[in-house]
C-alpha cells in the first residue's frame, strides 16, 4: 500500500468527477429531489383534510347539526350538495369519490330515539362511493369511527374500553424523519455501486487498467482509492441531503458517529458488490443494466421509501436478507430512535456482509490480464 | 537477484496458449540494450501477446522471459520501475488534462520528472491544458509515449504506436521515436507497418502465426529473402505485357493495370526496355526499386502485412 499513489489516484478521480457536471448533478441532486418530492407529499399527508360531500335530504336542524359535528372532527372539509340531484351521478360527473347521504326523516327518528326512548328507532346513512379511488376506503373508515363516536355519545353512558396512545419515542416524529435516513442509505448505495461498475468497466474496456498494470500502482492501492473516493462523495451527498432536509422540512434527526460508520459500511458493501459485477460484465452498457437489476429491487424492497411492514410476509422475509435493509435500519436506529444497541446489531450484520463482499470483490478484480 | 546482461530482453522458448489455441508458439529471441527492435507481423500474429508477457501484463504458459536480467513472472514490482509502456489502443482519463495526466503518472512512479521536457519531446506544448478526451488520435498517442517516458525507463515498449493514425500523424510519431533512438533508449516496437520498421529499427523480427520466422537488420532480411529488383511499367498498349511474358520474366498486372516484374539484375531491366522499344510499343512511365520488408514478408508467409486495402490505399 502506497499512500502517495492512493492520493494521486484519488485526486484524479475527484477532478474527473468535478469536471463531469452532468454526473455530478445527478449524483447530488437526485436524492435531494426525492427528499423534496416525497417530503412534500407526505408532509401534507400528516395534516391531511379530506373533502366530504354531504347530501342532506332531511334539511332539518338536527341533520344540519350532525353535518357540523362531522366537520368539527377536523378530518373533513364539508361540501353540501343539492338534495334534488342524483348523488351517484354527481360522483360520476364531479370526480368525487364519496357522497354521504342523510335520509329524509333523520330528525324525526332522532327525536323518537332521544325523547321517546324508542331504542328501535334508527337511521341509515348511505355512502355513495367510487371503489376505484384509492383513498375512499380510508375516508369511509374515518367516517365510521366518527359515527361510532356519535352513537356512543348518544347512549349517555361512558365507554367500557378506552384507549390511550403511548409512543415508544421521546419525541413525535414525522414521516420525513423516517424517510431521510432511507434516502441516505439508498443514494450511498447507488453512487457506490454505479460508480464502481461504470468507471471500472469503462476504464477496463478502454485499456486504462492495462496501462496502469504496467506502473507501480497495485490492485490494493486502486481499490483503496476507489473506496476513499466513494466515501468522500457519499459524505458530501449526505451533507447536502441533510442541509436541504433541515432547511426545507425542519427535520429533527440525531447525528453522531453512527452516521459516518453506516455510510462507510454502505460504501464498502456496494463498492465490493460493484467489483464482483465488474468481473462478470465486460461492457459499460451491460454494466449499467446489471447495476440497475441489483439496485432497483433493493431500494424498493429494503424499506428505503416505505416501511417493509406494508409488504406481504414473503417479501418481508426477502427484505431481511438484503444488505440495504440493515443500513436503513441502522441509520433509523441511530438518527431517529437513538437506539445504540439496535444500531450496533444492524452495523454488525452489514459489517459482515461488507467484509465478505469486499474480500470477494478484491479476489474478483482482474489487474493483470489472463489471471 | 538481478544479473547483469548485455540483453534488455531475453525470450527463451516462450509459449502462450488460450485454451488449445497457441497465440505464441515456442519463440526465442533477444533484444540488445540500446537498440530499436521491431516486432513486425500482421494482426493476430502474436505480437501483442508476446510484448504483454514481456511487460508483465500477461503470464506465459511456458518458457522463460527475462527483462534486464529479471524474470518477468517473479520480479514485476522491480521491472515496472525500469520500463515504459505504450499499450496497444492506449487510453487515459477523459477529463484530465495533458499536464495533469503526466503529473499523475509521475506520482505513481514516485519520481520527479521534467514534465516540460517530456511535453516538448512529444511536441504537445500548446495542448498542456487540453483534456484527454479533446485530443486527436495522434495527440493521444504522443501523450501515451510521453507517459511511457515519465520514469526515464531503460526499455520502452511501444505497441503499435501509429495504428489508426493518418499519414501525417504517423510521421509526427516517427519524429518522436527517432528522438528516442538518438537518446539511446532500448525501444521494443511492435508494428504492422513495414516502413515504420525499416525507418526506425536496428533489428526486425518477423512474426507470423505465433512463430518468429525471420530476424535480422532490415538490410539483411531484404538481402537474404528478396534479392531482386522490382520493375513497374505503366503501359500504353497491351503488347507490352506479352513482350515481357515472352521474355520469360513472369509479369503480373496489378489493380491499376500496371505491369510488375521481378528481375535479378539491372541489365535485365535494360533488356526489357530495349525489347519494348524494338517492338514499337509504348509505356508512360517506369519505376525500378529494391524490394522492401513488405515483399520479404510476402515471400516468407504468402500473406500481406495489412489486410485493409483502404488503409494501404491511403498511403
Amino acid at each position: 500500500m502506497n499512500l502517495r499513489i492512493i492520493s494521486a489516484n484519488l485526486v484524479v478521480k475527484l477532478m474527473g468527477f468535478y469536471r463531469e457536471k452532468t454526473t455530478m448533478f445527478f449524483t447530488f441532486a437526485f436524492p435531494i429531489i426525492l427528499i423534496l418530492v416525497f417530503g412534500t407529499i407526505f408532509m401534507s399527508q400528516d395534516s391531511m383534510e379530506y373533502r366530504l360531500c354531504v347530501q342532506d335530504l332531511d334539511r332539518t336542524n338536527a341533520s344540519a347539526q350532525s353535518i357540523k359535528t362531522l366537520g368539527l372532527n377536523g378530518k373533513f372539509k364539508i361540501t353540501s350538495i343539492d338534495p334534488a340531484i342524483n348523488a351517484a351521478q354527481y360522483v360520476r360527473d364531479n370526480r368525487v369519490n364519496l357522497v354521504l347521504v342523510i335520509p329524509k326523516g333523520y330528525e324525526s327518528s332522532l327525536m323518537q330515539r332521544m325523547m321517546l326512548k324508542d331504542f328501535n328507532a334508527s337511521v341509515t346513512i348511505t355512502y355513495i362511493y367510487d371503489p376505484s379511488s384509492s383513498s375512499v376506503i380510508t375516508k369511509m373508515q374515518i367516517l365510521n369511527s366518527v359515527l361510532a363516536g356519535i352513537n356512543q355519545g348518544m347512549s349517555g353512558k361512558p365507554p367500557f374500553i378506552r384507549s390511550v396512545e403511548k409512543s415508544i419515542l421521546t419525541k413525535k416524529y414525522r414521516f420525513i424523519e423516517f424517510f431521510v435516513p432511507g434516502i441516505i442509505a439508498m443514494s450511498v448505495m447507488t453512487l457506490s455501486l454505479f460508480g464502481t461498475v461504470d468507471s471500472d468497466t469503462e476504464l477496463r474496456q478502454k485499456g486504462v487498467i492495462r496501462k496502469l498494470s504496467t506502473t507501480p500502482i497495485t490492485r490494493t492501492d486502486w481499490i483503496l482509492s476507489n473506496i476513499l473516493y466513494h466515501f468522500i462523495l457519499a459524505v458530501i451527498s449526505t451533507i447536502a441531503m441533510l442541509l436541504v432536509s433541515y432547511a426545507v422540512f425542519d427535520v429533527s434527526l440525531h447525528i453522531d458517529a453512527w452516521l459516518l460508520a453506516f455510510i462507510l459500511l454502505d460504501v464498502f458493501a456496494f463498492v465490493g458488490t460493484g467489483m464482483i459485477l465488474t468481473r462478470f460484465v465486460k461492457e459499460a452498457q451491460s454494466a449499467a443494466a446489471a447495476a440497475n437489476a441489483i439496485s432497483y429491487p433493493m431500494m424498493f424492497l429494503s424499506g428505503s421509501f416505505f416501511p417493509i411492514e406494508l409488504m406481504p410476509g414473503f417479501l418481508q422475509k426477502i427484505a431481511r436478507t438484503l444488505p440495504l435493509y440493515y443500513v436503513n435500519e441502522g441509520l433509523r436506529a441511530s438518527m431517529v430512535f437513538e437506539d445504540n444497541m439496535a444500531a450496533l446489531r444492524s452495523s454488525a450484520i452489514i459489517g459482515v456482509y461488507a467484509a465478505v463482499v469486499f474480500i470477494l470483490g478484491i479476489m474478483a478484480t482482474k489487474w493483470e490480464e489472463g489471471k | 537477484m538481478t544479473k547483469e546482461t548485455a540483453y534488455a530482453v531475453e525470450v527463451d522458448r516462450l509459449t502462450k496458449r488460450y485454451g488449445d489455441l497457441p497465440a505464441v508458439d515456442d519463440i526465442s529471441f533477444t533484444v540488445s540494450k540500446g537498440e530499436v527492435f521491431a516486432f513486425l507481423g500482421p494482426n493476430g500474429a502474436g505480437k501483442t501477446t508476446t510484448v504483454e508477457i514481456i511487460e508483465t501484463i500477461r503470464p506465459p504458459t511456458s518458457g522463460k522471459v527475462n527483462l534486464l536480467g529479471m524474470d518477468v513472472t517473479k520480479k514485476k514490482h522491480d521491472i515496472v520501475h525500469r520500463i515504459g509502456v505504450l499499450p496497444q489502443g492506449f487510453s487515459s482519463f477523459d477529463r484530465i488534462t495533458v499536464r495533469e495526466t503526466l503529473q499523475y503518472y509521475a506520482r505513481l512512479f514516485s519520481v520527479k520528472t521534467d514534465i516540460d521536457g517530456l511535453i516538448e519531446l512529444v511536441n504537445l506544448g500548446d495542448k498542456t491544458k487540453e483534456q484527454y478526451k479533446n485530443l486527436s488520435g495522434g495527440l493521444k498517442q504522443r501523450l501515451g509515449i510521453a507517459i511511457a517516458l515519465v520514469n526515464d525507463p531503460e526499455v520502452v515498449f511501444l505497441d503499435e504506436p501509429t495504428t489508426g493514425l493518418d499519414p501525417r500523424a504517423r510521421h509526427e510519431i516517427w519524429e518522436v521515436l527517432l528522438g528516442l533512438k538518438k537518446k539511446g533508449k532500448t525501444v521494443f516496437l511492435t508494428t504492422h507497418y513495414m516502413e515504420e520498421a525499416e525507418l526506425l529499427a536496428d533489428t526486425v523480427a518477423i512474426i507470423s502465426k505465433g512463430k518468429v520466422i525471420a530476424m535480422g537488420t532490415p538490410g539483411e532480411l531484404i538481402e537474404s529473402n528478396a534479392n531482386y529488383l522490382a520493375l513497374t511499367l505503366k503501359p500504353v498498349d497491351e503488347k507490352v505485357f506479352e513482350i515481357v511474358r515472352k521474355m520469360g520474366f513472369g509479369p503480373v498486372l496489378d489493380n491499376h493495370k500496371n505491369i510488375k516484374v521481378r528481375v535479378e539484375h539491372t541489365y535485365d531491366v535494360q533488356k526489357i526496355l530495349n525489347a519494348i522499344k524494338d517492338a514499337g510499343a509504348l509505356y508512360l512511365g517506369l519505376d525500378v526499386r529494391k524490394p522492401n520488408l513488405e515483399e520479404v514478408f510476402l515471400k516468407l508467409t504468402g500473406e500481406a502485412l495489412r489486410e485493409d486495402p483502404d488503409e494501404m490505399e491511403a498511403e
